[in-house]
């Protein structure tokens, strides 16, 4: 049933509503009121497996990004994947903004320990990173130029499907006062709702909803959008059938209790 | 599409078939699939730290910059393989109690600094300070919920009186969160197979067209 409602939708497309949360339109809200030109940090620290929810986020950061002419510093604290990602999704979306390697966005790639990385940056990325995900000296990249550490940063994007998210926040915000919003995977969204509440996130997006409402957002109609209409109708099911369950459970109880006396 | 695309596009449907097909029984197709992921992984991964850490960050810099000084880290890591000789086991304790060290210093700073301290600060919200009584209501809410739950887990007295209804209140509140945390449980794992469905509709069976 769960399978059926889930494949209905993508053959017969049906619009379901996507209300907006305070904590995506603070995303939305915050790269809105960035400079035009800043440089932004883009973290891609999930795997490959939750790239239904991670990935939408990422694409449509991306363009909201580009859109408000920033330069992006890409990189990643996943091994599987991340700097393969990342380098996929800007070379794809880059020729729409007309954007160029070098010179408007960079791929640091992925280094190990990222307690380190994140620590290291604060002083020195280049140390961190000698080279970018393609093995190019930094010293030979434009954009890097007028990037030391995160003085130069103006804003971090950080989309995670794991606790790296808890790093960013402690090591990098708390020590280096850098704004960090931050897209999560629907099973640890909960965790960091606290994260927005304390400010220590500017803005938090949850799940393939929160990457829905950020696509609205950016008007950018992407697959979490597309992507909802199928997640709504599992959710319609999953209600039905939790009251179905408790209904059946309480006439049968009350049939049991009778057959008891 | 180009034909690597295309290529791709069938690989990818093939494995991900090949991890469904374990919803009808455990197969040969599967454990195949299984065990060139992990292959796969494994290889990748060892790739990628020799790359990133050995080559970038302690041969290049050493023999390229002369920057010789960073053959102590450098030792220091291969001391950790001595868990392979029972004699010198010991050994590995030299390096793995400087990361322990390391580790624990910037832990606390980092976990006091960034975590701790400024949700403790944020739990201690003004009650005569806030913006209507919605916002009031959500404070008091916050106060109530972070006292009850941290009352339940203190054992060192009976759950009687006054201490036990407050408990059971903090119950409450670890109920209601755990709801919160199972529905966005089921809505990521929902989204996973959506990512899938959508794949193989979308990318997969509309190739064809």
């Amino acid at each position: 049933m769960v399978g059926l409602a889930v494949v209905i939708p993508f053959i017969f497309p049906a619009d379901f509503p996507i209300s907006t949360t305070p904590e995506a339109q603070m995303v939305f809200d915050s790269v809105e009121a960035l400079p035009d030109s800043s440089i932004v940090m883009l973290v891609f620290d999930y795997y490959p497996s939750t790239i239904a929810e991670c990935e939408p986020m990422a694409r449509t950061a991306l363009h909201h990004f580009w859109r408000k002419d920033c330069r992006v510093i890409t990189l990643s604290n996943i091994p599987l994947g991340g700097p393969s990602m990342a380098e996929n999704v800007t070379r794809e979306i880059a020729p729409e903004y007309d954007k160029q390697y070098g010179i408007d966005y960079v791929n640091l790639g992925y280094k190990a320990n990222y307690v380190a990385v994140l620590a290291g940056m604060g002083n020195s990325i280049e140390s961190i990173f000698p080279t970018d995900n393609s093995g190019t000296p930094l010293s030979e990249i434009p954009l890097m130029d007028s990037v030391v550490n995160y003085e130069q940063v103006s804003f971090i994007f950080e989309v995670a499907d794991n606790a790296t998210a808890d790093y960013w926040v402690s090591i990098v915000n708390a020590q280096y006062g850098v704004p960090i919003a931050c897209g999560v995977t629907a099973v640890s969204a909960p965790k960091y709702y606290a994260f927005v509440a304390s400010g220590q996130f500017v803005g938090l997006l949850g799940g393939m909803k929160g990457a829905a409402e950020y696509e609205q957002l950016v008007g950018k109609r992407g697959k979490a959008v597309v992507g909802m209409g199928a997640q709504s109708l599992v959710h319609l099911l999953i209600i039905s059938l939790v009251l179905i369950g408790n209904i059946g459970y309480f006439v049968t109880g009350k049939a049991r209790k009778g057959m008891s006396r | 599409m180009t034909g690597i695309e295309i290529f791709q596009t069938w690989l990818i449907a093939f494995f991900t078939l090949a991890l469904f097909s374990f919803l009808y029984k455990d197969n040969p197709v599967y454990k195949i699939a299984e065990h060139i992921f992990a292959g796969l992984s494994a290889g990748y991964y060892v790739g990628l730290i020799w790359d990133t850490v050995i080559i970038q960050q302690l041969w290049t810099p050493m023999t390229v910059d002369g920057r010789w000084w960073l053959i102590v880290p450098g030792v220091m890591g291969f001391l950790m393989f001595t868990r392979f000789w029972k004699k010198i086991t010991w050994v590995s304790r030299i390096p793995l109690a400087f990361v322990m060290g390391v580790t624990a210093g910037i832990f606390l700073i980092s976990q006091l600094h960034g975590l701790v301290l400024p949700q403790m600060r944020d739990t201690m919200l003004p009650l005569w300070n806030t913006q209507g009584y919605g916002q009031l209501f959500l404070t008091i809410i916050i106060v109530v919920g972070v006292i009850s739950t941290l009352i339940y887990f203190y054992f060192s007295k009976e759950h009687t009186g006054a201490l036990g209804v407050t408990a059971k209140v903090g119950i409450w509140f670890i109920m209601i969160s755990f709801g919160a945390h199972f529905g966005y449980t089921v809505m990521g794992r929902v989204s996973l197979l959506i990512g899938r469905v959508q794949f193989l509709i979308e990318d997969w069976i509309g190739s064809f067209t």
